[in-house]
C-alpha cells in the first residue's frame, strides 16, 4: 500500500520519524493498531452477528437466538443471490468500461497546461462531485427517451458518470507521473502513436489499470441513488436491497446482504493491498493468471480490446 | 435555451394523446404487445375477450417490496397462479408511491406514450395525485367480474381517503392504524387520547412517533379525533376546519413535547425506527399501519414476544389500499385481470391468513358463496393481534388527503424546528405560501 | 509541446462529454424549480425559488450539513496523517495497521450508518456494554449520538468511514516524495522533530488537501448518513431535498428542484477549491 500510483518509482525503506522510540510512543502505537483493527474487524463481525440473530434485544450483549433463515434465502438462490450476481456484472462492466474511456481523458487531461488543465480536471471531477440525486434526475429523461430507464445497460451507463468522472481523475494522476522518456524511445524507433500506445504504455501501466477497474468497481458497487433512479426498481443491486431491508426494519436480512455487500471488496482490498505490501515493483505484475481477477482481467483488457 | 429544451418536452407530453393512439396500431400490428388496448376500453369488453389479451403476456407491477411477507405471498403464492391459469408473467418491481409519480411524471415529459408498467400499487395521496396530473387509465375496475364481491357499503373501501376511486384504481386490502405496546413493560396500555397524554406526561421520554407515513397517520387521527371526529371530516377538504383542528392539535403536541422521546427535538426518520426504539426499549409504543403486522414482526424476531397490538377507544383511521393501471400501461388487459384475480375469495383469504401477510380482505362476506364466508369466519386468531370485532368497531375512514398534505408540510415546517409559533397562529392559511392547491382548488 | 497540446484537444473535449451528464441535470433541475418540468409543473413561476430562500430551516441545514462534513473530513484527516507518519515502517505492526486502516474503504455509506445506529444508538452496543458495566440503567441514560444535534454520532461514522481514502492517499504522497525531501532535510541538519514539522506535514497538508476536499464533497453530499444518524432539527441538506422530492404536496415538490440546484452551485463551487488545491500540490510536486 505504500505504492503511489505512480509507475517507475518504488519505496524504500523509510525513515523512522521518531528514532529510539520511548515507551510512551510504543502505548499511542499499540493503542492505535488495536483501535484500527477493532474499526476493520468489529463491522463484519458485528454484521456476521445480526445476519443470524434471531432477536437481539436491549440489553442483551449478544444475540439471543440464533438462526440461519437469511443465509439459507441467499444459498436457495433468493433475490440477494441474484443481487449480487446483478452487482458484479455491473461493477466490472463500470470498472473496464470506465477504464477504457477514462485512461485516454486522464492522458489528454495531463498534457494540457495552464486554464484549460484547470478547467478540464475540474470538468472531468464535477460528475463524481455533483449530488448524486441532481446527475440521477438529469439522466432520467433523457434516459426515458432513449428506452434505456429500467435496463442493464441504461445503469451501466448511469453509474459510468461517477466512476469516468473518478477514473478520468485517478489516469489524470497517473499520467501525470508517468515517465514519457519510455514512449519517448519507443517513437525515435519508428513506433507509430498508435504502437506506443498499445506496446509501450498500456503494458507499463498494467498495474494502475489493474487499480482504476478496482476503483471503478467500486463506484459502482456501492451506488444507490443513480442505481433507483435509472433502474426504477427493475434492476436490484445489492446496496438496494441493503438499502429495502434498512427502510423495512429487517435487520437481519439488511445485515445478510450488507455482509456480502462489504466482503468481496475487503476480501478483493486485501489480497491487493498484501501484493503491493509485498513490494512488487510495478513492472514484474504478477502473471494475469495468478493475479486477483479484478486486477488481471480487466488489466489485460484495453489491449485486447483495441487490438 | 434550457428553458426552451423544458417547453418542448412539454410539447411532447400534449402531443400524447395521438401519439399513443398511432403507436397503439403499431403495436398491434407488431403483435409484440398483446393487450395494448386503453383500460377504458377494455372495460366495455366482454371479460372473455379481456382474458384472452391478457393470456401469454407480462404484467409489470410496481410496488413497495420492502416486506418479506407481501414478499411471498406475492412471489410464492400469486405469481404461480397466474402462470398456470392465464399464463401471465407477473413482474413485480419495487417502487412507492412518490417515486411512481414521479417516473411517470418524466415518462410523460419524455413522450413515452407505451409505458413501462402496467399496475400500480397505491392510494390515498398517491391515488389523489395521479389522479390530479393526469397519470391514471379509466375508468376500468368496476368492470371486474369480482368487483361484485367488494363491500361497497363500507365507507373505508369504497372510498379513498375521502374521494370516490371512480373506477380509476380496483380496492385489494384494508388496514388499520393500530398502536403497538409490550404486555411487560405496560399491562395496562392508554386506551384513549386523552389517556395517553395522561401516560405520556407520567412517563417521559418514553413515547414518540416517526417522520413518515405511519406517524402522519397517527397525526391525522389525533387531529380528526380533537377536531369532533370523523363525521366532520368527510367529504371534500374544508380549509377552516382543518385551521381550527390543527390548532388543537399543535396545541396538543406542544404541551406532550416536552416529555416525548429526546424532549420533542428529534423524530424517527420513519416507522422501522420507530419500531427500533421500541423494540429496544428506548420507548414504550410503536404503530403500525397494519394490526396485524405485529405478528409476523414477532415471528421475525424484530419486535420482542410480548409485543401487542390495539387501537383507542376514540377511534382508529382505516384504509383501504388499491391497485391502478398508469396512463401508458403497455398491458391493460394483464393489469385488469391481475387485479381481478387479487379480489378473488381465494387470494383474499391467504392474504388475510395472520400467519402470512395478514391483511384486511375487501370483499363482503355476506355477497361471498357461504362456503367462502365460512372460511373467512374459520381464520386462525393470533393473541397479539386487535380482535376482528374491535377493529370493525372502532375503524374510521380517512379524511381528504389534502388534510395530510397540510399536516405533513405544516409538521415539517413548525412543529419539528419546535418554534412556540403554531401554524394556525398565522390565521388565514391562504395567505401563506404553502398553499398554492387553493388555488388551483383540491 | 504546442502538439501535444493540440494533440490533447479530443481528450479535453471527451472530458467536457463527461461532466456533460452534470450539465444536463443543472438544465432539468433549473427548468423544474422554476415551474417548466417536473411533477405539477403548471408554468414559469419563482414561488419555488421564493420559498426556498425565505425558508430559514433551509439555511440552518446547510449550515449543519457544513459544520459536521468539516469537522468529520477534519478528523478523517487527523487520524490519516496519524496513520500514515506513524506507520511507515515496513514491520509487521506497521502493515497491519496500513492494512487495518484500508478495510472500511469499500463499506458503502448505507451500511456505516444503519450499523452506526446499531453501535452508538441510545440502545446500541456501547449503552449495553455501558448497561452490563452498571453506568446507566436505561437507554435514556446513555447519551444520544444519533439524531442529535450536534451530530457526533455522524460525525464519528463518517471520519471513520473516510479514513482509508485519505490514509491510501497520505501514504502515497509520504512515498512518493517524502524520502527525498526528508533525507534532504536531515542530511542539513535538522532534527526529526523539526524535520516531522517543517518538511513532512507540510508536505503531507499540501499533497492530501485535494482528497480532504473531494472527502468533504461526499460526506456532505450522504442522504442515508444523514437521514439516519443527522439531526431532526436542522434537518441535515441532503434529507431535506429529498423529503421535498417526496413530499405529499405536489407543489412542494419544485422546491426539491431548486435545493439541487443550490448542492450543484456549491458542488461547482467545492470543486473549484478542489482544483485549486490540486494545482497547488502539483507545483509542489514539479
Amino acid at each position: 500500500m505504500t505504492h503511489a500510483p505512480v509507475p517507475g518509482r518504488t519505496t524504500a525503506a523509510p525513515i523512522p520519524v521518531a528514532t529510539g522510540a520511548s515507551p510512551g510512543w510504543r502505548g499511542v502505537r499499540l493503542a492505535m493498531v488495536t483501535l484500527l483493527v477493532i474499526s476493520a474487524v468489529g463491522p463484519p463481525a458485528l454484521l456476521a452477528m445480526l445476519s443470524a440473530s434471531q432477536s437481539w434485544f436491549y440489553p442483551a450483549l449478544l444475540p439471543t437466538g440464533w438462526t440461519a433463515d437469511a443465509w439459507s434465502a441467499v444459498v436457495r438462490r433468493g433475490p440477494l443471490a441474484r443481487a449480487v450476481g446483478t452487482s458484479v456484472v455491473l461493477g466490472l462492466t463500470t470498472g473496464v468500461v470506465g477504464c477504457v474511456l477514462a485512461a485516454p481523458i486522464g492522458r489528454a487531461l495531463a498534457r494540457l497546461h495552464g486554464a484549460a488543465r484547470h478547467v478540464a480536471v475540474a470538468a472531468a471531477v464535477l460528475p463524481a462531485a455533483a449530488p448524486p440525486i441532481a446527475v440521477a434526475t438529469g439522466l432520467q429523461l433523457t434516459f426515458v427517451r432513449a428506452q434505456l430507464a429500467g435496463t442493464p445497460v441504461g445503469v451501466v451507463l448511469a453509474h459510468l458518470v461517477p466512476a469516468v468522472g473518478v477514473l478520468s481523475f485517478f489516469f489524470f494522476a497517473v499520467f501525470t507521473a508517468y515517465d514519457t522518456r519510455l514512449d519517448d524511445e519507443a517513437r525515435s524507433l519508428g513506433a507509430s502513436p498508435r504502437q506506443v500506445w498499445l506496446r509501450v504504455t498500456l503494458p507499463t501501466l498494467r498495474p494502475q489499470l489493474g487499480a482504476g477497474v478496482g476503483l471503478g468497481f467500486l463506484v459502482s458497487w456501492g451506488q444507490v441513488p443513480l442505481t433507483l433512479v435509472i433502474g426504477g426498481g427493475r434492476v436490484h443491486t445489492l446496496p438496494l436491497e441493503v438499502m429495502g431491508y434498512v427502510q423495512a426494519g429487517e435487520t437481519r436480512f439488511a445485515a445478510a446482504a450488507a455482509l456480502l455487500l462489504i466482503l468481496l471488496p475487503i476480501v478483493l482490498l486485501l489480497v491487493a493491498s498484501a501484493r503491493l505490501v509485498r513490494g512488487s515493483a510495478p513492472a514484474s505484475a504478477p502473471a494475469p493468471a495468478s493475479a486477483p481477477a479484478p486486477a488481471s482481467a480487466p488489466a489485460s483488457a484495453p489491449t485486447r480490446v483495441s487490438a | 435555451m434550457l428553458a426552451a429544451a423544458a417547453c418542448g418536452h412539454r410539447a411532447a407530453a400534449r402531443d400524447a394523446t395521438r401519439d399513443a393512439t398511432r403507436d397503439a396500431t403499431r403495436g398491434v400490428t407488431r403483435g409484440v404487445t398483446p393487450g395494448l388496448a386503453s383500460a377504458a376500453a377494455l372495460a366495455r369488453m366482454p371479460w372473455d375477450s379481456v382474458v384472452a389479451r391478457a393470456r401469454g403476456s407480462t404484467v409489470r407491477w410496481l410496488l413497495w417490496r420492502g416486506d418479506p411477507a407481501i414478499n411471498h405471498y406475492v412471489d410464492e403464492w400469486l405469481a404461480p397462479r397466474l402462470a398456470m391459469r392465464y399464463g401471465i408473467t407477473l413482474d413485480p418491481v419495487d417502487a412507492q408511491g412518490p417515486a411512481i409519480l414521479n417516473a411517470l411524471v418524466v415518462e410523460r415529459e419524455a413522450g413515452r406514450t407505451v409505458g413501462t408498467a402496467d399496475l400500480l400499487w397505491i392510494n390515498g395521496e398517491t391515488f389523489h395525485n395521479l389522479r390530479r396530473e393526469g397519470l391514471l387509465a379509466g375508468p376500468w375496475a368496476r368492470s371486474l367480474p369480482a368487483a361484485a364481491l367488494v363491500d361497497t357499503a363500507s365507507p373505508i373501501v369504497a372510498r379513498d381517503f375521502g374521494e370516490d376511486p371512480a373506477g380509476y384504481e380496483s380496492p385489494w386490502g384494508r388496514v388499520e392504524l393500530a398502536l403497538i405496546y409490550d404486555s411487560t413493560r405496560t399491562p395496562e396500555p392508554p386506551r384513549t387520547y386523552e389517556a395517553l397524554a395522561d401516560w405520556v406526561h407520567a412517563h417521559p421520554g418514553r413515547f414518540t412517533y416517526d417522520q413518515g407515513f405511519t406517524g402522519l397517520a397517527f397525526l391525522t387521527g389525533l387531529m380528526i379525533h380533537l377536531g369532533g371526529g370523523a363525521s366532520r371530516f368527510t367529504g371534500p377538504f374544508d380549509s377552516a376546519r382543518y385551521v381550527a383542528a390543527s390548532a388543537r392539535l399543535w396545541d396538543w403536541l406542544a404541551r406532550a413535547r416536552p416529555d416525548l422521546w429526546r424532549h420533542g427535538a428529534a423524530y424517527p426518520q420513519g416507522v422501522a425506527q420507530l419500531e427500533h426504539l421500541f423494540a429496544n426499549r428506548e420507548v414504550d409504543f410503536a404503530m403500525s399501519y397494519n394490526e396485524n403486522e405485529v405478528v409476523s414482526k414477532v415471528r421475525d424476531g424484530a419486535l420482542p414476544a410480548t409485543s401487542r397490538a390495539y387501537v383507542l377507544r376514540d377511534g382508529a383511521l382505516a384504509n383501504a389500499h388499491f391497485v391502478a393501471i398508469p396512463f401508458n400501461a403497455p398491458n391493460a388487459a394483464g393489469a385488469m385481470v391481475v387485479a381481478n384475480v387479487l379480489l378473488s375469495p381465494e387470494a383474499q383469504l391467504e392474504k388475510a391468513r395472520p400467519d402470512g401477510w395478514g391483511d384486511g380482505s375487501v370483499l363482503a362476506v355476506d355477497r361471498l358463496p357461504p362456503e367462502w364466508a365460512r372460511r373467512f369466519a374459520r381464520l386462525p386468531a393470533d393473541a397479539r393481534q386487535v380482535p376482528r370485532d374491535t377493529l370493525a368497531r372502532y375503524a374510521e375512514p380517512e379524511a381528504s388527503p389534502r388534510y395530510s398534505e397540510l399536516l405533513q408540510s405544516d409538521w415539517r415546517t413548525h412543529v419539528r424546528t419546535g418554534t412556540t409559533e403554531h401554524p394556525s397562529a398565522g390565521g388565514d392559511p391562504e395567505s401563506r405560501t404553502t398553499r398554492p392547491a387553493l388555488r388551483s382548488g383540491p | 509541446m504546442t502538439a501535444r497540446a493540440s494533440g490533447s484537444a479530443p481528450g479535453a473535449a471527451l472530458a467536457g462529454l463527461v461532466a456533460a451528464p452534470v450539465v444536463v441535470g443543472l438544465g432539468y433541475s433549473a427548468a423544474a424549480a422554476i415551474g417548466l418540468a417536473g411533477p405539477a409543473a403548471r408554468g414559469l413561476s419563482l414561488v419555488h425559488i421564493d420559498r426556498v430562500m425565505r425558508d430559514a430551516t433551509v439555511w440552518r441545514g446547510l449550515a449543519w450539513t457544513i459544520y459536521a462534513a468539516a469537522l468529520a473530513t477534519a478528523l478523517a484527516t487527523a487520524a490519516a496523517v496519524a496513520v500514515a507518519i506513524g506507520f511507515r515502517g515496513t514491520g509487521i505492526g506497521d502493515r497491519l495497521a496500513r492494512i487495518a486502516a484500508l478495510v472500511p474503504f469499500p463499506i458503502p455509506y448505507v451500511v456505516a450508518a444503519a450499523g452506526a445506529v446499531l453501535v452508538l444508538g441510545q440502545s446500541g452496543l456501547l449503552a449495553r456494554l455501558a448497561a452490563a458495566a452498571g453506568v446507566i440503567h436505561d437507554p435514556s441514560g446513555f447519551p444520544p449520538l444519533v439524531l442529535d444535534r450536534p451530530g457526533l454520532g455522524f460525525i464519528l461514522t463518517f471520519a471513520w468511514k473516510e479514513v482509508p481514502f485519505l490514509t491510501f492517499v497520505a501514504v502515497s504522497v509520504l512515498a512518493t516524495r517524502g524520502q527525498q525531501l526528508e533525507e534532504t532535510a536531515r542530511t542539513l541538519g535538522a532534527s526529526p522533530a523539526a524535520t516531522l514539522r517543517r518538511v513532512t506535514v507540510p508536505l503531507l497538508w499540501r499533497g492530501l488537501a485535494p482528497a480532504v476536499v473531494l472527502v468533504f464533497i461526499f460526506i456532505a453530499g450522504t442522504y442515508e448518513g444523514a437521514a439516519l444518524l443527522g439531526p431532526t432539527d436542522p434537518l441535515p441538506f441532503a434529507v431535506a431535498t429529498y423529503e421535498r422530492y417526496q413530499a405529499l404536496d405536489l407543489t412542494l415538490r419544485g422546491d426539491g428542484f431548486v435545493l439541487t440546484l443550490l448542492g450543484l452551485i456549491l458542488g461547482l463551487a467545492a470543486v473549484a477549491v478542489f482544483e485549486w488545491t490540486r494545482a497547488r500540490a502539483e507545483r509542489l510536486r514539479s
